[in-house]
């Protein structure tokens, strides 16, 4: 059996084409709009550490500065540098002062670091902390934080929350 | 001389160029995208009306001869609120129910609380050590306002006469911070 070539229609190869971008353009607005609706316009960046589940509360404050301290199921952070592990929702006790079990050591010097150091005066100041904490802690782990902050001059305690119901 | 005339057709379809606005466009998204908040995060603090701040300064003031109120968390009684007044002790207990915070009835007993100490904004909180930071949240919005709008007397200073907020405990500290 001898193969047959299929018969092709000869084409008309043309040298430039145009796209039709009016449903791009329409899927761009569209895009646009969402966007400006969802533009950050707080005064301060606040980064969701990645699997922290932050509390919802009915507050309307936006958020303002302060040293920005983070605890989640596994570390304890100021400005993404980590300072401790949170091991079963607790605060690793190798962190812990042997004389005061509410005493965090690394926290403490960190934050003593930050009262000395010549940057951000205004928050060192007023003693000012952001703190982001993830839902599931006990007030225990909290307490600890509470405590060593009000203890290196950081006594003013904002909580960072989802809006929520 | 004779004048050209130019003849317009009505019917003719103009194409727009969209090219250079969908290049706008192509720039504008990656920006937005970068400075957009998916997550809204608010902070809990007190910044309120004047008049309450006010209050809460002349409660401050006025420490030793005003009543005061304690709120005690736990994840096995549930809330207890205690209200010393001239050194006496009045508490008032919401239980758990199916083991956990019965939120109505604890906003409605703040409520009430309120009603009768419209002077008091601010309360002192002593949750135990296990109580979940969520559960503190949710009390301190329990707390904060009324929900239903209702609304209690509060004497301003300036003008001298009772004026109502919807503000019942706005003022919260952590009372047991320091107790090992």
């Amino acid at each position: 059996m001898s193969r047959r070539n299929r018969y092709q229609p000869p084409r008309k190869r043309a040298s430039t084409f145009t796209l039709n971008i009016t449903s791009m353009t329409d899927m761009f607005t569209l895009l646009l709009v969402f966007l400006l609706q969802s533009y950050n316009t707080a005064e301060v960046q606040i980064d969701l550490e990645p699997g922290m589940r932050l509390p919802s509360s009915n507050t309307s404050l936006n958020p303002n500065d302060g040293v920005k301290v983070s605890v989640s199921t596994e570390s304890l952070k100021i400005d993404k540098k980590e300072l401790g592990k949170i091991i079963n929702n607790q605060i690793d006790g190798k962190d812990l002062d042997s004389h005061d079990s509410s005493f965090i050591l690394p926290l403490f010097a960190e934050l003593d670091k930050i009262m000395k150091s010549d940057k951000d005066k205004k928050i060192v100041k007023e003693g000012r902390i952001l703190l982001q904490a993830d839902a599931r802690l006990p007030y225990s782990t909290l307490r600890k934080i509470m405590y060593t902050a009000s203890m290196a001059g950081f006594p003013q305690l904002k909580m960072v929350t989802t809006v929520g119901n | 001389m004779g004048v050209k005339k130019i003849k317009l057709e009505h019917n003719t379809e103009i194409e727009l160029d969209l090219a250079p606005l969908l290049a706008v466009m192509v720039k504008l998204v990656p920006v937005l995208l970068l400075s957009s908040a998916f997550v809204q995060m608010m902070i809990i603090e007190t910044e309120l009306p004047q008049v309450v701040q006010e209050a809460i300064q002349r409660q401050d003031e006025n420490k030793n001869e005003k009543s005061s109120i304690t709120l005690e968390v736990s994840n096995k009684n549930g809330l207890k609120i205690i209200i010393k007044e001239k050194g006496i002790n009045k508490i008032d207990t919401v239980p758990m129910t199916a083991g956990k915070f019965d939120w109505v009835s604890i906003h409605g007993k703040l409520k009430v609380v309120k009603k009768a100490y419209p002077e008091i904004f601010k309360v002192d909180l002593k949750p135990e050590e296990d109580v979940a930071y969520e559960d503190l949240v949710k009390l301190m919005d329990e707390a904060r306002r009324s929900r239903d709008q209702q609304k209690f007397p509060v004497y301003d200073t300036q003008s001298g006469k009772n004026v109502e907020t919807e503000y019942m405990f706005p003022e919260i500290v952590f009372a047991n911070t320091f107790e090992g």
